[in-house]
């Protein structure tokens, strides 16, 4: 898995791409999104759509993220879920949990309402 | 009926090792595009759970997979040391409530919405044995 991070205005885009299997790589994950707190950036968009794989690990530590922005009054937004993370999003109702778009210049505007 | 079997430690530097795996081998099988990605999520997920629950993600203990193939279904088999039965465990209510905003607990959620049966017994031996069955279409 890659993690590549880009300041889009005030919007910390989060890019994953390649296997979300578990292992050390969820631990740094994990730790992007504290730093994003960390660092004041509370509004964060992550962006699935590189990623080939990903299981209930994966959903777990983006669960965990959007709970460490929430307590920070910040908030995580989902963008570009494959068809399969889209369903394993169904699966576990995440979905209701979570702002979901496939258009970016949408999801950024979405932080701004 | 065409049957293999794998035997690894309880570690998770293996899982990707085992998702390409499965993958290949439920294509030979006959499982066809992108499902052989919903079947490698169903199975390690079930096989996370062997290394961590009946395991204890000790990497001296192994998990035992077993795939055969039957007449219009392939069968796996995931055998860990353990005894445990989460589906006995009080309060299993995955993605209900405030555990939709744990950071755990979804995998056999996963599984069982992604297999067409995912089951759980003790194997003759007494070990916890989940069981998967995977339809050919």
């Amino acid at each position: 898995m890659k993690i590549h991070e880009e300041m889009k205005g005030d919007v910390l885009k989060i890019r994953l791409s390649g296997k979300v299997i578990g292992g050390p790589e969820l631990v740094e994950l994990k730790e992007t999104f504290q730093n994003a707190v960390n660092h004041d950036r509370l509004k964060v968009l992550l962006d699935l759509g590189g990623v080939t794989w990903m299981d209930s690990s994966g959903l777990g530590v983006i669960v965990s993220g959007h709970t460490t922005l929430s307590r920070a009054d910040g908030e995580m937004k989902i963008l570009n879920a494959t068809k399969k993370i889209h369903e394993l999003f169904i699966i576990t109702k995440l979905i209701t949990v979570f702002d979901t778009y496939t258009d970016e210049e949408e999801a950024l505007q979405s932080f701004e309402e | 009926m065409e049957a293999v079997e794998l035997r690894i430690p309880s570690s998770e530097s293996f899982l990707e090792a085992v998702q390409v795996f499965v993958e290949k081998i439920g294509a030979s099988f006959g499982v066809r595009g992108d499902e052989t990605t919903s079947l490698s999520i169903a199975v390690l997920e079930l096989v996370k759970n062997a290394m961590e629950h009946g395991n204890d993600m000790d990497p001296d203990k192994h998990v035992t997979i077993t795939i055969s193939r039957q007449p219009g279904r392939i069968d796996f088999q995931i055998v860990d040391t353990g005894t445990w039965q989460p589906e006995k465990e009080p309060g299993y209510e995955p993605g209900e409530g405030e555990k939709l905003f744990s950071s755990r607990g979804r995998g056999v959620l996963i599984a069982r919405n992604l297999a067409r049966w995912v089951e759980f017994d003790l194997d003759p031996n007494g070990k916890t044995r989940a069981k998967l069955v995977w339809p050919l279409v």
